[in-house]
């Protein structure tokens, strides 16, 4: 197991570049994450790597590429990219006819999964005529050559990719899966440390900002919401993670919601659902199992309104006539 | 580069390929933490070998060669048990992990080809590969060796240097 | 929820019911298509089936024709979980009438999510 002194000095590291905490009980993690850089490198065990560390910076830079990969699954946790193609879209086809163009932020976009899991369901929903920019950044530049490459490999493919999708917009490109070009083509990258100022920015339509803050520390946190309020279009949308949803979000934001998912707003935005604002997920929307409502359905380009069981759902069944449950609705459990 | 309707689909397996491959097998089914190391390895492993072959638009048998102790230290991790395994779990643990090396490495080329079901031996070599060795990789795992080899159709392969270098 | 689990391997069998049963399904097993058309004729009809495509007797390919010619068995959800991994072979799964399709190796999670998007993980299991 890796020392007390290897510990600490790694999660010094980490928390110099990326502002990311690594407490206590994580040196698990960390020597799992190690250990095969230390191989490669020819040392026996975490340790001498360690030692190492402290006097190759270029050994740093990767050993803090290797601590920031997290492991990502496409269209991840389901419900976000539902309240994405229900709700914001359907919202935003209307606020932006006068330019038809989006643009998306894919914050901490590790590999990219999540970046490109936006793309295929705007180029899936988009009206023709429409386009739209994904910015996807990351601290870690190994993981932005990834993004650019769209490269992944089988294990990454399986993790929540639905079958007809994968078929639709990759081809394989030696023990790997590549995106199209037709993706790829959407995606801009950039270097971005988000505990630190933030170079000019665009106005996004929707911010996508999720299962990172709860590596930072509260004050990181609250910095890091009140730069990001800078760069949310007024009627825009922010989105945090999961576990992240009950985060006060500080001064500026409101919350609104939809599904299952909150959304993050600036103060004053025009709601986006008709029963948003105090009810909770509940009562708007009625127990788990109800169907998703897609309530701007009728002031809306009916190619937007998919509904989202047909476009994220996986295929439709061949010749049997049976419909496909929608992924938020467990059948018969 | 000229192509004739007699002329193979590509025949190279690229061993990085292969080892990403392999990775991606032993990460899913015995973890992350001890990765495979690159090792130089004896000429004769000894021990068990298993492997499938592959035919159709281009010829290939993938084998793996593992020692006994490391054949039953993976299969008690791919079912998830502490006690030692039987030698018919062995036997089953091993065919299906070089059905799944063998499997991706199929789909590395874009030609129709089929998989051939699991062969898994004690103390015998593979069926007799009228195949040319194109890939080697020679490896250690929590300290103990194992082989991948991959041959592919001598004719298939001949033809595709060919091709390359010219 | 009852799963179906179809591979020649009974270390994947193994691996694919400590992944299914953890999240509250019963299975039943069979080695080849044949075993599970015959236990589907049997009874009890499963909700779901875990399909290997190379065995030996009917491959899952076949066995997901066959199933899918079968009005009274529309509603069982057919996912492959085989090491075939052609672009085409893919497309050639799901055309015949397989609903997901996971490609070895994989991990736990990987199974787990593919039944999140069919719909088939039970809400207890995810609470």
């Amino acid at each position: 197991m890796i020392s007390t002194a290897s510990f600490d000095f790694v999660a010094d590291l980490q928390r110099r570049e990326t502002a990311m905490r690594c407490e206590p009980g994580k040196e698990y993690l960390v020597e799992a994450r190690l250990l095969p850089l230390a191989r490669e490198a020819g040392y026996e065990d975490v340790d001498a790597y360690v030692a190492r560390l402290r006097v190759d910076a270029a050994a740093r830079a990767d050993a803090v590429d290797a601590l920031t990969i997290n492991e990502t699954s496409w269209f991840r946790d389901l419900a976000p990219y539902q309240t994405f193609t229900d709700t914001m879209l359907p919202a935003l086809l209307e606020s932006r006819a006068h330019v038809r163009h989006l643009e998306l932020w894919s914050a901490a976009c590790s590999s990219g999964q999540e970046a490109y899991s936006l793309a295929m369901l705007l180029r899936e929903n988009l009206p023709p005529g429409w386009t739209a920019t994904i910015h996807a950044t990351d601290v870690s530049r190994a993981m932005l050559t990834r993004v650019k490459a769209g490269r992944y490999s089988q294990v990454e493919m399986n993790r929540g990719m639905p079958a007809t999708r994968l078929v639709r917009w990759f081809e394989r490109a030696g023990s790997e899966w590549q995106v199209s070009e037709e993706l790829r083509s959407m995606i801009t990258t950039e270097q971005l440390n988000l505990a630190a100022p933030f170079p000019p920015m665009r106005r996004f339509d929707v911010v996508f900002l999720r299962n990172v803050l709860i590596y930072f520390d509260a004050q990181t946190k609250s910095d890091i919401l009140r730069r990001v309020h800078h760069t949310v279009a007024p009627d825009g949308f922010l989105l945090l993670g999961t576990s992240e949803y009950a985060l006060d979000a500080g001064p500026g934001w409101q919350r609104e919601v939809s599904g299952k998912t909150w959304m993050h707003r600036p103060e004053g935005a025009r709601p986006a659902t008709p029963a948003a604002g105090a009810a909770g997920p509940a009562g708007v929307r009625g127990g788990a199992g109800s169907a998703p409502a897609r309530p701007l359905a009728t002031t809306v380009p009916a190619t937007a309104t998919a509904s989202f069981s047909s476009t994220l759902g996986t295929v439709a069944r061949a010749g049997t006539g049976a419909t496909l449950p929608t992924s938020l609705t467990p059948q018969g459990a | 580069m000229t192509t004739t309707t007699d002329t193979p689909v590509d025949t190279v397996v690229r061993v990085e390929d292969v080892r990403a491959l392999l990775d991606g097998v032993w990460e899913s089914f015995l973890g992350a933490e001890e990765p495979l190391l690159t090792a130089a390895l004896p000429a004769h492993l000894g021990g068990w070998t298993a492997a499938v072959s592959v035919t159709g638009t281009w010829r290939a048998q993938i084998t793996i060669e593992v020692v006994d102790p490391l054949a039953r230290l993976v299969t008690a991790h791919m079912l998830g048990r502490d006690e030692e395994p039987a030698v018919e779990d062995v036997r089953d643990a091993l065919g299906e992990l070089v059905n799944m090396v063998g499997g991706n490495i199929k789909s590395l080329h874009h030609g129709t080809a089929m998989l051939s079901l699991p062969w898994v031996g004690y103390g015998e070599d593979a069926p007799p590969p009228l195949l040319r060795e194109t890939c080697r990789l020679d490896l250690t795992w929590r300290g103990l060796p194992l082989r991948v080899l991959v041959h592919v159709s001598a004719s298939a392969a001949a033809a595709d240097e060919r091709r390359h270098s010219g | 929820m009852h799963a179906l689990i179809i591979d020649d391997s009974t270390t994947m069998r193994s691996i694919l019911r400590r992944i299914v049963t953890g999240l509250g399904y019963t299975t039943a097993e069979a080695g080849d298509g044949q075993q599970a058309l015959d236990q589907m004729e049997a009874g009890p009809l499963p909700d779901l089936c875990l399909i290997d495509w190379n065995m030996p007797v009917m491959d899952g390919y076949t066995f997901v024709t066959r199933v899918r010619d079968r009005e009274e068995w529309r509603d069982v959800t057919l996912m492959m979980v085989t090491t075939e991994s052609e672009h085409n072979q893919i497309v050639r799964a799901l055309a015949a009438g397989a609903h997901e399709y996971v490609i070895k190796p994989f991990t736990p999670d990987a199974i787990i999510e593919k039944l999140d998007l069919l719909g088939l993980v039970p809400q207890e299991a995810t609470a």
